[in-house]
């Protein structure tokens, strides 16, 4: 992730960032394919606009904007939807490679953190950005961030059982 | 922190699941559709070559309208005016002209403020005279029988009178 501020390349830069982003984006995805979809506006959106792909607070803060339209089309889309998908079992596909009944359990927990924590969590640990980055693309101040993490994490260590 | 460094550390190991194959077809796909540098320079001139035609056309149908209703405006009262500007100057003519074009049709007085000014002294008479001062908007109508045109005139007019003190 290191020299993704000197790439020039989009497909070099997006292969370094697309895991991360594509989970970002899960967290207002009702499906991998619809976080996909996300991620795709949102990258193409940020490179035809030459920003600078250094800034990746501005990045993540697209991805934010376009899920939050796309939850908001896809709210309505699910509501009419769920009178007819009403006592079918709906499998979830999983977030993460998971490894093990630890892992599971992990993945488990990060589930039940509130949003605003989790996306702090996801920011922080799967995508590698500074305090300062995601305070930039979530538009809260940097204490806040720090914060958020805190509690995610705290929040983890309690609702583990083996920790 | 270090309270929590152990669970970071579990958290890393986690791997978020790989994006499939194909999304990084369609995003070089999506970035093939505009030049592959840049299309900053490409949407706007569209957006703006649209927003001429609309305002074009806007601005065309306005002047049309515009244009129709002058053209309306300068033929209806056409037949109108000669019978209007020959009554213009009626009270310079004889008596027998003005009846056949225009007949006094209306008077009307309204007085809208009355003042009384207190008892005044006339330099000749003794008995005190109270002044009032009012003032009244008067309309003369006339009308044209032939044609049904009618003038108006209206003018302010303030008058000051003094009515006799009776004492009793």
């Amino acid at each position: 992730m290191e020299n993704v501020a000197t790439d020039e390349n989009w497909k070099i830069c997006f292969s370094q960032l697309a895991p991360g982003l594509v989970l970002f984006a899960r967290q207002w995805a009702r499906s991998a394919a619809d976080a996909e979809d996300i991620v795709q506006e949102a990258f193409v959106r940020f490179w035809r606009k030459q920003h600078d792909i250094s800034n990746r607070g501005l990045l993540y803060a697209t991805v934010r904007s376009i899920a939050l339209d796309f939850l908001r089309r896809d709210s309505r889309r699910a509501r009419r939807e769920s009178a007819a998908m009403s006592g079918v079992d709906q499998s979830v596909e999983p977030q993460f490679e998971i490894e093990d009944e630890s892992q599971r359990q992990l993945m488990a927990a990060l589930e039940l953190l509130p949003a605003e924590q989790r996306e702090v969590l996801v920011m922080k640990i799967w995508n590698e950005l500074t305090f300062a980055e995601i305070a930039s693309a979530l538009e809260i101040s940097q204490n806040t961030a720090a914060s958020r993490y805190r509690y995610a994490l705290a929040a983890l260590k309690k609702n583990l059982p083996s920790t | 922190m270090n309270d929590f460094s152990e669970l970071e550390n579990q958290l890393r190991k986690l791997r978020p699941a790989q994006p499939s194959a194909e999304l990084m077809t369609r995003i070089e796909r999506s970035l093939a559709e505009q030049t592959s540098t840049s299309t900053a320079g490409v949407l706007p001139r569209e957006r703006r070559f649209h927003f001429n035609w609309i305002s074009l056309g806007l601005g065309l149908a306005a002047a049309t309208a515009l244009l129709m209703f002058a053209f309306i405006r300068l033929h209806e009262p056409a037949k109108k005016t000669p019978a209007l500007s020959q009554v213009t100057p009626a009270p310079v003519l004889s008596a027998e002209n003005s009846n056949a074009q225009l007949v006094p049709a209306g008077l009307t007085q309204v007085v809208y403020h009355t003042r009384d000014e207190g008892l005044h002294y006339t330099g000749n008479s003794s008995q005190p005279m109270r002044r009032v001062r009012s003032q009244t908007r008067d309309t003369l109508q006339w009308r044209n029988p032939k044609t049904g045109a009618t003038l108006r005139i209206s003018y302010p007019r303030e008058e000051v009178s003094l009515v006799p003190v009776t004492g009793q």
